[in-house]
């Protein structure tokens, strides 16, 4: 009797390390933030996306890639070092209908140590911001964050684990991905 | 010699009325003999067992086999929703990381 329930205890733990905690683990993973609820933002918004996927979604989508074609056989690659993929992205048909507090949130998060300021981006003309955040850890990134606002839209993109940005150039033009024009690597050796 | 014969064999073959006691007692001694067509209680309830076992099998089957494909068609959605989803992230990165640079670059020609 006393055997059987401490297997059914070890075996209830083990359930609960293995799929429970995705929000404490979202919570000491390297290079993860927590974003805030933009519940009413999105009530507001005309196009909202929100984007949750963490390593086993990661998994699940990387099993329908089809790596016989080149296209989804580089997704796949990307994804292959992901530990989850977080985007809330709102459009408003009016300016600023977003609270900057919940920005500033998030912005906090990344003055932890750990995360780079990159890229800080304001244009004045259009009032559109854009911050790309980097987190190092052991000198291997380990995160990306994106924060982009602008009058009528702001987006925070948010990727955990090592990203290649070589690779994500690779896939301009295709799935939807916009051609980019950010200096090929190659390209630039070559100079 | 063959008239005799014939006689003999004609009396010693004619019908005999067996009498009542003789129907009487061929009935109760098939009445007293168990029959062999009939069923043991026991042997009728392991069979409406059996019956019920196998029905059981047979919905249990099919269920699994209806969860089954539930299963995988919810799987393969979620598959696909999730593809779709890391797609349209990958995009809006694109997006973004495209448009820092483009500012960076316009500031840059500004500048120079």
């Amino acid at each position: 009797m006393n055997t059987s329930v401490r297997l059914l205890s070890a075996a209830l733990l083990t359930g609960w390390l293995a799929f429970a905690p995705t929000g404490f683990a979202a919570a000491v993973t390297p290079g993860s933030l927590q974003l805030p609820n933009f519940d009413g933002i999105a009530s507001k918004a005309v196009q909202t996306v929100d984007i949750s996927l963490d390593t086993s979604l990661l998994g699940m989508a990387a099993g329908f890639m089809d790596s016989s074609k080149p296209d989804d056989a580089a997704v796949k690659e990307i994804i292959a070092g992901l530990k989850g993929v977080y985007v809330r992205s709102y459009t408003f048909n009016s300016d600023f209908q977003y609270p900057e507090t919940d920005i500033d949130s998030v912005r906090k998060q990344l003055s932890a140590p750990g995360w780079q300021r990159l890229v800080a981006v304001h244009n004045s003309p259009d009032h559109s911001n854009v911050d790309i955040y980097i987190c190092m850890v052991q000198g291997r990134a380990s995160g990306l964050a994106i924060i982009a606002s602008h009058p009528r839209e702001f987006t925070i993109v948010n990727i955990v684990g090592s990203v290649d940005l070589q690779k994500l150039h690779q896939l301009q033009g295709k799935f939807g991905i916009p051609q980019m024009q950010l200096p090929d690597n190659k390209a630039a050796q070559n100079k | 010699m063959s008239n005799e014969l014939n006689d003999r064999l004609r009396a010693a073959l004619r019908p005999v009325d067996p009498g009542e006691s003789f129907t009487q007692g061929v009935l109760a001694r098939i009445a007293s003999e168990p029959s062999r067509e009939t069923v043991s209680p026991h042997r009728a309830v392991r069979m409406r067992g059996l019956r019920w076992l196998s029905g059981a099998l047979l919905a249990v089957v099919a269920t699994g086999f209806l969860v089954a494909h539930q299963w995988r068609a919810q799987h393969a959605q979620q598959g696909q929703e999730a593809r779709r989803q890391v797609l349209e992230a990958l995009r809006l990165t694109s997006e973004k990381l495209d448009l820092a640079y483009r500012v960076v670059k316009d500031k840059e020609r500004s500048g120079a």
